[in-house]
């Protein structure tokens, strides 16, 4: 008797959303079986590499981060630049540390001026990254929001406690927004009522399940990102549809395994492939997770997991 | 030819029923719809089903239950007398009281209630009129009474209790030999019943026969004064218990105990808080503390351990052992109880270290137990239980709900008592409230079934989100920053008793759907356990503090009870209380408890890891899983779409 392999049964579909303004669009999700399940389903887009620019705060990268941005480190836009011309990153997600009220506390208008510029400067979708701090999100993602009109930038991350005031701001201004929820399905799915309640369009929504680097919880995050892939492909969950990003380079460069130099610890090896490869694994657990925009940070990294996101990438005849 | 049909009367209600020859006048009472006692189920063993046959003919098996006085009299068994004429059939007193009293309790609990039982209370008093002692008969005062209760009541076997035999010598002599003598039926573990002279009194005192029900809530203590010889609630009260003051769940009540001389006081302020009921009891009914005979107490296993002094502290450590799931009657003024050293204290069994007396003290009253239809019950209190099950099973969960439904840990909560808001509606266009309080008094407070329809009033007009959070957007003045947040005014300070606004805060509305969220989520992971969907539920019994309503469609639209048909909901206001006092009317249901007790299987759920997610997943108005509650949605829907319609128009 011929063996029949088991198929799972899907009755649901990840939202099919298209990110950025019309000239530099890309789109995410739209799949219909788990993640790379390319023998049950349809998976009409490979997961989406964002590259990060930091507005400041890069003194602190282990020097393998820095050194592939050194000229550019002082200039966002430029960065942003150097990153889609030279390493094919196909989003840029500015990561607007300068506005952090315990560090250097910079104002919202100088923070909304400089998203609009950096989003002026590219021609690839951009995605503006708070710095968790409600009250000041609050106030710096609604000016980024009024600033960038017009150009369907991403923002985030949106939290319980603000999601309204930002939400309402991305409403007005027409920008998607990130769903951001601490690593628990219910959590994560309560936030999305909320959105859809607030009056947020069911393609204006991304959801950041919160990830962590291998070595600091990433199987947590896994088993919560499966679940949501599971509800909402096998159980119909509509709440749980939406395309998943991951700001996963930022956790794991600042993980002592990528930040300890040979030096202080040589058992630990050469800190440069360390570095890499952390970010890279890590990336890539995450991807299989079902993460469909995954926010990274070196060059070689990203080398290393699209050449593997490309292998996976077959779809059956 | 058709069997012949016979017309049969009963009195005094004057009933009347055609019925075939040769039935037995039981089932003719049956099909009367008349009550008669029948313990023994009909088969002419216990004699209970005596009637007095005013007119007409039977047919008749000898019984030893009838003298032949009573037989010449007319007297007959229902159970064994067949119908061959046209009747008309008394019903005595005994068997009326009886069935007026089970009346009153089913009206009491609705559309529920425990069947099959006589009212027989555990205490008795009976009047003897003795022979002075003599010189001729100078037989011991103890083997006197002894003697006459043989010769009057055909009583003997009895234990007696020292007390009495100190006492008795006075007593005897302080009326020439007449007195009264109470004497409890204490049943045991085994089912055994021992007889106990607990009293003697001079004179006649039977006209005085009381006994006091109580449950003892981790937030309140609820209780009632019965008059045993009528069956009748004479009074009812309620007060906090005094213990909230060092904790507002179990757990931290037993961290406390194991300070030093922490059980102890305890011990005395749960003692107190009984007392306060009794002082407020005896002073509304005008009746003497030496009057009571009896107190049965219903209360979750670390409260009733507390009261009793045994030290709770193993309940708290896995694998968590309560000291003991029976516990013999004890002397009630022994532990402090302000009441004659003659009363005993009865404590009812319970199953788990979480799942105590209380609801096995509901579910008997509920008769969940005595029918097939699959039933869902839940206690709605500080301890939450749940309990799934028919006559033939039971399974038990106890979830830490928190004191919200009694009104404990709300900013302006109450218990239910006069002047609590217990209902609420809200006008969805000018945000006013309407409310209704308990007696209609200015208000005082909001209790649990008030904050349950504030929150879904509130939730329905878009005045919070599903996640709680009031909608500060909004223009009414009711909705304001105060000090704990965001908050809305229910009351203003000149409306109210209290003199000051009456609120409902973000945290209040946290707590309670803290609370909601535990029971939905126990009773999600419990019908799990064993394979039943929230809608294979027939019947769905609710108890709790909520005062004289819960408005069940609220309750359904905050996600506290399941989104199935609404006509399967009964409430049935304190259960643990209705228990208790019904072992005070009938030792059929002390026998019942311990039956019930021992049927029921408890499931952990302070290690579950699924009622964790479960209970994340119902901190959600409704819930997170939106199709288990189709109709809330779909109300909440229309509400949000005319809302985002307006805001964006």
């Amino acid at each position: 008797m011929a063996i029949v392999i088991p198929k799972t049964i899907y009755n649901g579909k990840v939202k099919e959303i298209k990110l950025g303004s019309d000239m530099q669009a890309v789109s995410v999700g739209g799949e219909n079986c788990f993640p790379f399940y390319l023998f049950e389903g349809a998976m009409p887009h490979k997961p989406v590499i964002a590259m990060e620019v930091w507005d400041s705060g890069t003194e602190d990268w282990p020097v393998a981060a820095l050194e592939p941005f050194k000229d550019v480190i002082s200039d966002p836009a430029a960065w942003a630049n150097k990153c889609i011309s030279e390493y094919g990153a196909e989003m840029i997600c500015l990561q607007l540390v300068s506005t952090d009220p315990n560090g250097m506390n910079r104002g919202a208008t100088e923070a909304a001026a400089l998203a609009k510029k950096v989003a002026d400067a590219i021609n690839v979708p951009l995605i503006v990254w708070g710095t968790a701090n409600i009250e000041k999100d609050t106030e710096v993602l609604r000016a980024v929001a009024e600033a960038c009109q017009g150009k369907n930038i991403i923002l985030g991350p949106l939290e319980e406690k603000d999601f309204k005031k930002i939400g309402a701001a991305a409403i007005g201004y027409h920008q998607t927004v990130i769903a951001s929820s601490p690593i628990d399905i219910n959590l994560a799915k309560q936030l999305n009522i909320l959105m859809g309640n607030l009056g947020i369009p069911e393609n204006a929504l991304l959801m950041d399940p919160t990830v962590s680097s291998i070595g600091y919880g990433i199987e947590y995050c896994y088993s919560v990102m499966e679940r949501i892939r599971a509800a909402g492909l096998t159980q119909s969950d509509d709440k749980l549809q939406y395309p998943l990003i991951c700001n996963i380079s930022k956790e794991t460069w600042k993980a002592k395994e990528a930040k300890v130099t040979e030096q202080e610890d040589p058992l630990m090896g050469d800190a440069k492939k360390r570095g890499i490869l952390l970010e890279a694994m890590s990336a890539l657990i995450l991807a299989l997770a079902g993460g469909n925009i995954l926010v990274m940070r070196h060059p070689e990294a990203i080398k290393l997991i699209k050449g593997i996101l490309d292998e996976l990438y077959v779809p059956s005849k | 030819m058709s069997i012949k049909k016979y017309r049969v009367i009963f009195l005094p209600e004057n009933l009347e029923v055609q019925i075939e020859k040769g039935n037995t006048l039981l089932e003719a009472a049956l099909a009367a719809g008349v009550h008669i006692n029948a313990s023994c189920g009909g088969t002419g063993v216990c004699g209970t089903c005596k009637v007095k046959i005013v007119s007409g003919d039977v047919e008749n098996e000898p019984s030893q239950k009838l003298t032949k006085a009573e037989f010449a009299k007319g007297y007959r068994l229902a159970c064994h007398s067949h119908i061959i004429s046209d009747l008309t059939v008394g019903i005595l007193p005994e068997s009326r009281l009886d069935n007026a009293i089970q009346a009153r309790e089913n009206a009491l609990l609705a559309r529920v209630s425990t069947l099959n039982w006589k009212y027989s209370p555990p205490i008795q008093k009976y009047y003897l009129e003795l022979p002075s002692a003599t010189i001729d008969d100078n037989t011991s005062d103890i083997s006197r009474i002894r003697r006459g209760l043989k010769q009057q009541f055909d009583l003997e076997g009895l234990l007696i209790d020292f007390d009495v035999i100190k006492k008795a010598p006075q007593v005897l002599r302080e009326l020439g030999f007449k007195i009264t003598i109470t004497i409890l039926n204490a049943l045991e573990q085994d089912d055994t019943c021992l007889r106990r002279i607990i009293n003697v009194e001079a004179g006649d005192t039977r006209e005085h026969l009381y006994a006091l029900a109580v449950d003892i809530g981790t937030t309140t203590v609820c209780s009632q004064l019965l008059d045993l010889n009528r069956g009748k609630i004479l009074a009812n009260t309620i007060v906090f218990n005094k213990q909230i003051s060092y904790g507002s769940d179990v757990i931290t009540r037993i961290a406390y105990t194991q300070k030093p001389e922490g059980l102890l006081k305890l011990q005395k302020l749960v003692v107190d808080s009984i007392n306060e009921t009794i002082d407020n009891l005896l002073i509304t009914c005008n009746v003497d503390r030496n009057d009571i005979s009896y107190i049965s107490a219903a209360g979750n296993t670390v409260m009733q351990q507390i009261l009793l002094g045994l030290d709770p502290k193993y309940i708290r450590l896995s694998p968590y052992t309560p000291t003991a799931n029976f516990i013999p009657l004890v002397k009630a003024a022994e532990q402090g109880i302000n009441v004659g050293n003659q009363v005993y204290l009865y404590t009812f069994p319970s199953v788990s270290s979480y799942v105590g007396g209380d609801i096995v003290s509901g579910v008997v009253a509920s008769g969940m137990y005595q029918r097939n239809k699959l039933t869902l019950y839940m206690d709605l209190g500080t301890n939450g239980e749940i309990v799934i099950g028919n006559s033939d099973w039971m399974v038990t969960a106890s979830c830490s709900a928190g004191p919200a439904f009694e009104g404990g840990g709300i900013k302006c909560g109450m218990v239910a008592m006069n002047g609590a808001i217990q209902d609420f509606a809200i006008d969805p266009k000018t945000l006013e409230p309407e409310i209704k309080t308990i007696g209609d008094a200015k208000p005082r407070g909001i209790c649990g079934s008030g904050l349950i329809s504030a929150i879904a009033g509130f939730m329905l007009a878009g005045v919070i989100g599903q996640n709680g959070k009031y909608n500060n957007q909004l223009k009414s003045k009711r909705i304001r920053e105060g000090t704990d947040g965001w908050e809305y005014v229910l009351a203003w300070a000149k409306e109210t008793q209290i003199g000051q606004d009456i609120v409902l805060t973000e945290i209040d509305i946290d707590n309670l759907i803290r609370a909601k969220a535990a029971m939905y989520a126990g009773c999600d992971t419990v019908s799990r356990s064993v394979n039943i969907a929230c809608a294979d539920f027939k019947q769905v019994i609710l108890a709790g503090n909520f005062g004289s309503s819960l408005n069940i469609e609220n309750a359904i639209t905050i996600g506290l009870l399941p989104d199935i048909p609404r006509d399967r909901f009964v409430f049935i206001g304190n259960g643990s209380l209705s228990g208790a006092r019904l072992v005070n009317y009938s030792q059929d249901i002390s026998q019942a408890t311990l039956r019930v007790a021992r049927m029921m299987t408890n499931i952990e759920l302070s290690e579950n890891n699924e009622f964790n997610q479960n209970y994340i997943a119902a901190m959600f108005l409704p819930h997170t899983d939106e199709q288990a509650f189709p109709s809330v949605t779909k109300a909440l829907g229309n509400h949000i779409n005319s809302i985002q319609k307006s805001e964006g128009g």
